[in-house]
Order: C-alpha cells, then sequence, then structure tokens
C-alpha cells in the first residue's frame, strides 16, 4: 500500500470527525486572536505623541511589519501548540477506545502501516496549523505596515521553523497518547508537563543548572524559535542572549529532529512487538 | 485436502498465566471449523494470534501455506470479539475504511454487504446510535465484504435476538455451501453442531482434541437399549464382550459404550434374544457435542 492511499485513508477517519473541524476552527480564531492582542497592545503604546511612545516605538520597531511578522506570530502562536496537541492525543486514543487499532491490523494493515497512518495524521495537523500561521504573519504584515510589504520574503526560514517545532512538540503528544491509550490521563500530563513543570525546570536550571532544561523535550524545539526580535532592544545583556539564541538556533533544529525521529522510531518498535 | 490454515505449537503467557500452551491443528480447505472451549480457555488468543493481533512466545502458524502477514490477513474476512469502528461514523463511511484497507470489493459491495445484514436502512446512522445487535451484524458485514473465500468469526452470535441468531446460522450455512471456509469461535455447542464439519475443543490453554466432528464425537460406539425388564437386560449385558460401561437413562432405557466401531447391532439383538430378553428399543446413538464437551472440559 502506498502512503498516497495511508493518506486517503486517515483522512476518511478524520473528515468527519466533529474535534478535528472543532480544532481547525479554534486555531483559526487562536492564531490570530493573539496576535491581534499583542498588536493592539503595541499600537496602544506606540501612538501618543508624548516621548515615550516615541521610544517605545523606536525601542520596539515594527514587530508586526514585514520581515518580523514572521518571526514575531511564529514565537506568539506556538505557545497554543496544546490546541492542535488535544486532537492529535484524542485521534490515537481514539484508536484504543474504539479499538480499531486492532481493526485496522485485522482488515491487512501492517503494525508499521499503522504507525505510518499516525505520522501523516500528525504531519496533516502540523500542515494545517503551519498554513494558519503563515496566512496570520502574512496579514498582519500587510495590515501593520504596507510599506514594508516589499520585504515580505525575508525571513521566510520561520514558516518551516514553524512546522518543524509544531510537528516536534505534536509528536511527543502522539507519544503520551500512544503509550498512555487513556485521553484525559494523556491530556493530563500533556498539559501539566508542557505548560507548568518543564517550564519551572527550565526557569531553575538557567539560574541554578548553568541552563542545562534547554536540553528538556519541549524546550528544544521551543528555542528553535527566540523571544522576538525587539526583546534585544532593551540594554546590552537582552542583545547578547538575543543573538546567542539565534546562534543556538541550527543546534536545537539538530536537537530537534535527533529527539523527533527518536520518539517515530520508539513508536515503531514499540508497535511492532507489543500486543494489541 | 489443502489447508488453510497451519497452527504448529503455539504457546502465549501473560506473566504466570499460561493462555496458551503449545496449541496445533490445521483447517482444511471448505470446512466450517469450530473451536470450542469455556471462558478463559484461550480461544479469542489463539485467534488474536493468527490475525496478528497478539504476539506468540513460540511456535508458528500459516494462512495459505504461507506465514501471516497483511496480505494473507486481507483475503480473511474476520470478526474478532468486539465490532471495533469508529462510533462518530456511519455504517458505510466506516465500510469505507475496511474496504480500502483490505482491498476487498468496491462500493456496492458496501451496500451489498449492508443488504446481507439487514442494516441497509440505516447505512447512514451513526456507528453509536446502534444497538448491540446491530453494531454485531456490521461487524458481520464487515467480514463479508468482497466476498472473501475465508471468514474467521469470534462469537459471532453476541448480542443478537434469536431471530438474528437463527439468521447467522443460515448464513453460514449458506456460506459454507459456496465452497468458504469458516472459523468460528463459540461457547455456544448447539450451534456449532448444527453447522460446524469441524472442531477443535479447548480447556485452560490446551487443546483437547481437534478434527472431523463425527470423529470428535465418536470415540466410542453407544448402543441405546431398551426392555420390558430393564434388570434382565443390564444384568445380561454385563456379561456382553467389549462392553465398557453401562447407564440408565431417564426414558427409560440403558447406554451401552463399547469401543469404537466394536458395537455390532444384530449380535447385540440375538445375544439378549438369546437369553431370554425381547428388545423394544435397540439404536446406535451419536454422542451430542455437548456431552462430549462436558465430557472434555469438566475436571
Amino acid at each position: 500500500m502506498n502512503l498516497l492511499a495511508l493518506v486517503k485513508i486517515e483522512w476518511l477517519k478524520i473528515k468527519k470527525y466533529p474535534a478535528f473541524w472543532w480544532m481547525f476552527g479554534i486555531v483559526g480564531l487562536t492564531y490570530p486572536g493573539t496576535n491581534l492582542m499583542f498588536y493592539y497592545g503595541y499600537s496602544e503604546g506606540t501612538k501618543g505623541k508624548e516621548v515615550a511612545s516615541s521610544v517605545a516605538k523606536m525601542l520596539l520597531g515594527n514587530p508586526f511589519a514585514f520581515p518580523e511578522t514572521w518571526h514575531t506570530v511564529a514565537f506568539l502562536s506556538s505557545v497554543f501548540v496544546m490546541i492542535p496537541a488535544i486532537l492529535v492525543i484524542m485521534l490515537v486514543t481514539n484508536e484504543y477506545n474504539f479499538k480499531t487499532h486492532r481493526q485496522n491490523i485485522i482488515d491487512g494493515w501492517s503494525r508499521g502501516q499503522f504507525v505510518t497512518s499516525k505520522l501523516f495524521d500528525v504531519l496533516i495537523i502540523s500542515l494545517v496549523s503551519t498554513v494558519l500561521y503563515a496566512l496570520v504573519a502574512f496579514g498582519f504584515g500587510a495590515w501593520a505596515d504596507y510599506n514594508n510589504i516589499g520585504r515580505w520574503a525575508e525571513q521566510l526560514e520561520y514558516i518551516p521553523l514553524f512546522l518543524l517545532q509544531t510537528f516536534a512538540q505534536l509528536s511527543i503528544a502522539f507519544l503520551l497518547g500512544f503509550l498512555i491509550k487513556k485521553a484525559f490521563i494523556a491530556l493530563g500530563i500533556f498539559f501539566f508537563y508542557n505548560l507548568i513543570l518543564e517550564n519551572i525546570a527550565v526557569g531553575y536550571a538557567k539560574f541554578k543548572l548553568n541552563d542545562i532544561g534547554k536540553f528538556l523535550p519541549f524546550e528544544i524545539s521551543d528555542r528553535i524559535i527566540p523571544s522576538p526580535a525587539f526583546m534585544s532592544r532593551f540594554g546590552k545583556d537582552m542583545k547578547a542572549a538575543y543573538e546567542k539564541a539565534l546562534d543556538d538556533i541550527p543546534m536545537h533544529i539538530a536537537l530537534t529532529l535527533l529527539l523527533t525521529a527518536a520518539i517515530w522510531a520508539f513508536c515503531y518498535w514499540k508497535h511492532k512487538r507489543r500486543d494489541l | 485436502m489443502q489447508e488453510v490454515l497451519n497452527i504448529n505449537g503455539i504457546s502465549k503467557s501473560y506473566g504466570p498465566i499460561k493462555a496458551l500452551q503449545n496449541v496445533s491443528f490445521t483447517v482444511p480447505q471448505g470446512s466450517v471449523f469450530g473451536l470450542l472451549g469455556p471462558n478463559g480457555s484461550g480461544k479469542t488468543t489463539l485467534l488474536s494470534i493468527i490475525l496478528d493481533i497478539l504476539k506468540a512466545d513460540t511456535g508458528s502458524f500459516a494462512w495459505f501455506g504461507h506465514p501471516g502477514s497483511p496480505a494473507t490477513r486481507k483475503q480473511i474476512g474476520s470478526l474478532l470479539e468486539t465490532p471495533n469502528f469508529y462510533h462518530y461514523l456511519s455504517a458505510t463511511d466506516n465500510l469505507k475504511i475496511t474496504q480500502a484497507i483490505s482491498g476487498r470489493g468496491d462500493n456496492a459491495s458496501i451496500d451489498e454487504a449492508l443488504k446481507i445484514v439487514k442494516l441497509y436502512e440505516r447505512k447512514n446512522s451513526k456507528f453509536s446510535t446502534y444497538s448491540l445487535g446491530m453494531k454485531q451484524r456490521l461487524a458481520i458485514g464487515a467480514a463479508l465484504m468482497g466476498n472473501p473465500n475465508v471468514l474467521l468469526f469470534d462469537e459471532p452470535t453476541n448480542g443478537l435476538d434469536p431471530v438474528g441468531i437463527a439468521e447467522i446460522r443460515e448464513l453460514i450455512r449458506e456460506l459454507a455451501k459456496q465452497g468458504k471456509t469458516i472459523i468460528m469461535a463459540s461457547h455456544l455447542l448447539d450451534e456449532v453442531e448444527k453447522v460446524c464439519t469441524h472442531v477443535a475443543i479447548m480447556k485452560r490453554g490446551h487443546l483437547l482434541t481437534a478434527g472431523p466432528v463425527d470423529e470428535v464425537l465418536a470415540n466410542e460406539d453407544i448402543v441405546e437399549l431398551g426392555s420390558p425388564d430393564l434388570i434382565a437386560l443390564e444384568k445380561i449385558l454385563q456379561q456382553y464382550p467389549g462392553v465398557t460401561q453401562i447407564k440408565a437413562t431417564d426414558h427409560p432405557s440403558l447406554q451401552v459404550f463399547f469401543p469404537m466401531g466394536t458395537a455390532r447391532m444384530e449380535a447385540i439383538n440375538k445375544h439378549c434374544f438369546e437369553q431370554g430378553v425381547v428388545l423394544n428399543q435397540l439404536t446406535l446413538k451419536k454422542k451430542s457435542l455437548e456431552t462430549k464437551f462436558f465430557e472434555l472440559t469438566n475436571d
């Protein structure tokens, strides 16, 4: 069975799954909504004629104008990876819940094909999220400062970086659903770890453990999209930190690729051997 | 006769529990093969192994002479344990997935299968709205799709009402007539006896016996005799050569057991007559599957 056939079968499963369209809708609202909130804050802070506003404008530039929009919107949108993560976890735990992970094999898939089909689910959801991000980023770029539209093709590398980051983090969500099998437990662990535990660990490690937290599962890929460029304009230390973050991107890309490949290799290995 | 399935020395444990111990048998082509055993005897575990849902610890199996693979599974319409479908999809959409994965049949065969299992009118309803019996029928429909030559049913009449059970029994007979090989696990002995040509009986992971139904049931001859004087009859039969056991029935009559193939009806009749006992009943009886089953599986 070729890969296209696998994708078509996954599409048969997804296209009438209400949660998929809910996720699509919520992401479609969350990405522009969050960025709009920040943009509104930026506009309010810089529109006055007083000195403070002028200073703010000088410091921040316009983070939503081309080409900065690709970076800013990627950073702000990436916080909401938990929305597609819910869908990813639901899609894999549904298979256990309905026992269709068995039926697919009984009907003639290999165990490897089952994992590949799920890999495509994660890829499709990552692509959909990336397309939404790219549309929102382009929209802000054109709207925030139309004079800069000629620079739309700069910093386009944030599109593949956003895709990689989303795919990597959704792969972790998949791994949790794949191993835990129960949606609510997997979601609970995902949220608790992603939103609370790892952030505390990274923060603690930054000051006490020589920043070893950068090797934690989500942080590895979080750092392929550093904080927006305007953060570098708040003093010498911030500038140095920003430049280091930029320098570290290639290493974090490599680590992200390595971790993601390891996750999927483990899933293939495990699924081929375990009782279903 | 060609073999559809060859199971060779399969064992499987769950920790300390030995679910299957060195199980071997073959399923001939065109047979209706009943797999019997009390709950927990290992039937579903065995079927799960030959469908690659579970991994055997040791042993092997071959479908159509080849080791089990996705390609061999595609040729088998299977219902294992429970109906497994996407709850949010309709019957048609679920069967589209079955069809796409198995490659069996086409869009027309989806409607055909739904008509056979009498779900055509509800084909657009979501699976989650189906009753237990309807879910079971959909699973049977999915197995039938594309008219495969081998069918594997694990408790096919689970959840069905008496009419549904009779319909499935009739369907299995019809499929057998078409020359299909049907492997069926069940604990409804009556159901199996009515449709199966071959049977395997399991208990606590052991295979107790396997083979054609007639052979499995007839490992001894049972002669049922009646007479106005049963006491005298029993007395003269106790001396008769080859008798292994005599049992009184409720009819009233006597059941006399001989080693397989050794009961000669004319000689028995002559013996009784010569000893002055006139018979009013003399029949060579087949043991019911239920009797055999309890005999084998009771401790």
